[in-house]
């Protein structure tokens, strides 16, 4: 998970639970899309025979939204993930991210955050619902 | 599709090799640009001791495995939940595996339940959870532009 570096980014002591990100909006156009077929290795396989957006994709895009206001020691790593697919979206969709700390835990040195959100399409049908948690480096 | 999946069905693995080029394109691809997956220098001073591949990215592969089977029951309809065991490195060779561990009906819909894995060529895990795609859909809810 990326560590945030923005103006707006909060640390990881004044992230409590229930804590809600700023929504973000992004288009998820054929050129991220393509670039990101390009990097998973997906170019001429059996994700680019549709002309919708891998839902992979859509998660990793939530995920770099969310870590763009936060503040995290660099190398922190991500731990485990959950996803829900609802909705298939095409090449193109603007879609609308919303996420919140659902739990923050430490266990000796060891500092944890689980985060949850939520990806909507532009006429307000879900996407895609997600949880990752991810551990941060001492 | 649907009479092919079975309890005990072992799903096709998908194998990728992880190359420091191609973790430098998921950075710029995703936007995660974690020193801890780009940054030689930076990764090899933390107890990981180098670069490692970003879990979204080997994620990427089981969703790619689980498509080639379930298609669009598995991109609308799927739900995934795994734990992230172990980093795979620039250099390793990942094989993500999958099998069809059981059947069930949920309101009306007939679901898959898959265990799936990833490990390096040292057999090492690095990915485990569990996948579940629908089999009996009523139709594929599609968004509109």
């Amino acid at each position: 998970m990326r560590s945030g570096s923005n103006d707006k980014a909060i640390t990881y002591e004044e992230l409590t639970p229930g804590y809600e990100f700023p929504p973000a909006s992004y288009e998820l156009n054929a050129s991220l899309i393509s670039k990101y077929l390009e990097a998973v290795d997906s170019k001429g396989g059996v994700l680019n025979q549709v002309q919708d957006v891998p839902p992979l994709a859509i998660a990793a895009y939530a995920m770099t939204s969310m870590s763009r206001f936060l503040l995290l020691p660099p190398g922190t790593i991500h731990a485990s993930q959950e996803l829900e697919f609802f909705r298939l979206v095409p090449v193109g969709t603007k879609v609308n991210c919303q996420a919140k700390v659902a739990r923050r835990l430490t266990r000796g040195q060891m500092r944890m955050l689980v985060l949850e959100f939520n990806v909507w399409d532009e006429s307000g049908e879900i996407v895609q619902t997600g949880k990752a948690t991810v551990m941060l480096s001492a | 599709m649907d009479a092919e999946i079975y309890p005990g069905k072992v799903l096709p693995p998908v194998v990728r090799h992880i190359s420091q080029v191609k973790i430098n394109l998921y950075a710029e691809a995703s936007g995660d640009f974690n020193p801890i997956h780009i940054d030689e220098s930076f990764a090899s001073q933390t107890p990981l001791g180098g670069t490692i591949a970003h879990g979204m990215l080997i994620l990427a592969y089981v969703s790619e495995m689980m498509t080639q089977v379930f298609d669009s029951n598995w991109l609308s309809g799927g739900k995934l939940s795994v734990r992230f065991k172990a980093p795979a490195r620039p250099g390793d060779t990942v094989t993500v595996r999958g099998k069809v561990n059981s059947l069930e009906e949920k309101n009306g819909v007939l679901y898959a339940t898959c265990g799936v894995e990833c490990c390096n060529e040292k057999g090492d895990t690095v990915i485990v959870g569990e996948a579940l795609a629908k089999l009996i859909s009523k139709g594929t809810t599609r968004g509109s532009k």
